[in-house]
């Protein structure tokens, strides 16, 4: 009886290995699918040019060489692209995480009339498709240029303007963050804060800001990440007079025709295939070095939005 | 003597002092534009010295849009082409995916970790550029069709119908750029997954509940919000997403300041139309579905 008990017990623990291996299987398939365009971008990139002809060669070059990458920098001009990308987006998301952190404080901590509604608006200019609004903005801003006699078009100023003002990339998901993570806080902090003497401004700086260091983080590198990977708002706004890394990308094709047609006469297709895959991966790189760093903090921002708690 | 404020005035002032920035920019940017677009698709604006010359032109812009423009409807199917069968693959494989990294232990981390990685590398260009590699690179003699026509499946169904086929083909070909959208989802799941009360799941076990019915019966109908969230965020995604076809026309139009900027709000107009109604229709789908479970 007992025996028999167990052989069953054994047979279903085998069925379960043979599960979890299955899944284990599936899963780590897909994330080879994930991962395809990057190991053809990696491969493509390191490939010389005798290994892009050759059609024997699939992923693995046999002559490992950087020459496309070190065309593509030149092509994407590589120094001065990097640098504004990483200013211009940092200064985006400080603003952005700022006005993050007050919206969010407000909805968490006070009571105030019409908070459902304004709560629904925040999450609504979510969905609404960002050419829908950018017509107007750039006309307002194409007047507000005329009555100022200030330049706007071509600075970041309407951009860090509107993220200043809580409506860049994504603020609402930012603005969720925020608001879960003060719910988490407990009042009586602050109460004893005010106790003490501090105003409402001084619970929100010394208290909740300096609680929420590690939110202030996930917040602010997920609005960089974002506002490195905007390229219509800053394409309507700031065109080419600031040249950042992924719009230079976009306008990749052309800017490598010219340099061609001078340098080397016609280059061949395939040639120009690798060029391209380069400068993609080097446009991704910095992002892929931020990821590996803090990829779990990233992930917790996600499930802190709280849009799964309740 | 100062006349003290009542906790509640207090509460109202304060919360409205820290709204502030949000609320005028929403107010600037968001709620006027999108008000400003609406009027703006019935008129032709022409930039001049003294500023924007507005003349009304009733349904002008949307009888050019439709019937003159021999891009604008082709690129509007086209895009829809692409968003609704796009959003059920990404939603349903996430959900699947998560499901199967919620069975697991061993380098669930790891994998979850690659799951998300898209997130953070996606943007315009760069899908364009992977994009374009693909289909230039069946330009050079990789049909797709013939890549997935020795398959046993594939035959079969293209034997009975040859949209369908294609239609599975379409998805199977394009399925990494799909999975780049299943980031968030996914986490999204996993974290709601992980919420059910393991006691709901035991309990349903000594019922003798086998585990394709604790499936359908218990862990769907508690998923059904973060599937919702999910489906919303899918579409409002895929329909922000710079690749599609309709953005190009738009934004063609809105880089000509001098007198096309009536015609693109047109277009703005049309296209965010069709998106708000997507994500209108799926809040619908997962409505009823609740009623019919609540009953």
């Amino acid at each position: 009886m007992r025996h028999k008990k167990l052989i069953r017990l054994v047979r279903i623990r085998k069925l379960q290995t043979f599960f979890k291996l299955c899944i284990y299987f599936v899963l780590i398939c897909i994330s080879f699918t994930y991962l395809e365009p990057i190991f053809r971008m990696i491969s493509m990139a390191l490939m010389s040019g005798k290994d892009i002809i050759d059609p024997s060669v699939e992923w693995l070059p046999k002559h490992l060489s950087i020459n496309n990458l070190k065309v593509a920098a030149q092509v994407l001009n590589l120094k001065k692209t990097l640098f504004n990308s990483i200013w211009f987006s940092a200064l985006l998301a400080a603003a952005q995480t700022l006005v993050s952190a007050l919206t969010g404080f407000a909805l968490s901590r006070f009571r105030f009339r019409f908070k459902r509604i304004w709560f629904i608006l925040i999450i609504l200019s979510f969905i609404i498709p960002v050419p829908l609004l950018m017509i107007p903005r750039l006309m307002l801003f194409i007047q507000a240029q005329g009555i100022l006699g200030v330049k706007l078009i071509g600075t970041p100023i309407p951009q860090v303007l509107m993220a200043l003002l809580g409506q860049g990339v994504n603020s609402t998901i930012l603005i969720l963050i925020f608001h879960n993570f003060f719910n988490m806080i407990p009042y009586s902090l602050d109460e004893a804060a005010m106790i003490d003497g501090a105003g409402q401004f001084q619970v929100f700086f010394q208290i909740a800001m300096k609680l929420s260091a590690s939110t202030v983080l996930v917040v602010f590198l997920f609005s960089f990440v974002w506002n490195w990977n905007e390229t219509y708002v800053s394409g309507t706004l700031v065109r080419n007079s600031i040249e950042l890394l992924p719009a230079k990308l976009n306008i990749f094709d052309s800017v490598f025709q010219t340099y061609a047609s001078s340098t080397r006469g016609n280059a061949q297709f395939r040639i120009n295939e690798a060029y391209k895959m380069s400068a993609t991966l080097i446009s991704i790189v910095p992002l892929l070095i931020l990821y590996a760093f803090v990829q779990k903090r990233f992930i917790e921002g996600i499930e802190n939005t709280g849009i799964t708690g309740e | 003597m100062k006349k003290r404020k009542t906790f509640r005035q207090r509460q109202n002032r304060y919360g409205y002092l820290f709204m502030a920035p949000w609320i005028i920019g929403f107010l600037v940017f968001t709620a006027f534009p999108f008000l400003a677009t609406i009027y703006l698709s019935f008129t032709n604006v022409r930039q001049t010295v003294r500023g924007f010359e507005i003349t009304f032109t009733g349904f002008g812009n949307y009888i050019t849009a439709f019937f003159e423009n021999v891009e604008f409807v082709p690129a509007l199917l086209n895009f829809l082409r692409m968003i609704i069968p796009y959003t059920f693959v990404i939603v349903i494989v996430s959900f699947l995916l998560a499901y199967m990294l919620n069975k697991i232990r061993f380098a669930r981390g790891l994998l979850r970790t690659i799951y998300f990685l898209p997130v953070i590398i996606m943007s315009g260009p760069v899908m364009y550029q992977i994009m374009d590699s693909r289909s230039s690179a069946a330009v050079e003699g990789i049909d797709t069709f013939a890549e997935f026509s020795d398959i046993f499946i594939v035959e079969m169904i293209y034997s009975y119908s040859k949209q369908a086929a294609m239609f599975l083909i379409d998805i199977f070909s394009e399925l990494s750029i799909i999975l780049w959208f299943t980031g968030i989802p996914i986490i999204l799941f996993i974290n709601g997954l992980q919420k059910i009360n393991p006691s709901i799941l035991e309990a349903a076990r000594i019922d003798s509940a086998n585990s394709w019915q604790i499936l359908w019966k218990i862990i769907i109908p508690m998923i059904k919000p973060i599937a919702q969230v999910s489906t919303i965020f899918t579409i409002a995604n895929l329909g922000t997403f710079s690749t599609n076809p309709v953005y190009d026309l738009i934004k063609d139009a809105t880089e000509q300041t001098t007198d096309s900027l009536g015609m693109a709000s047109t277009y703005a107009w049309i296209y965010s139309l069709i998106v708000l109604i997507i994500i209108g229709i799926s809040f619908l789908i997962f409505r009823n579905r609740d009623k019919e479970g609540g009953t």
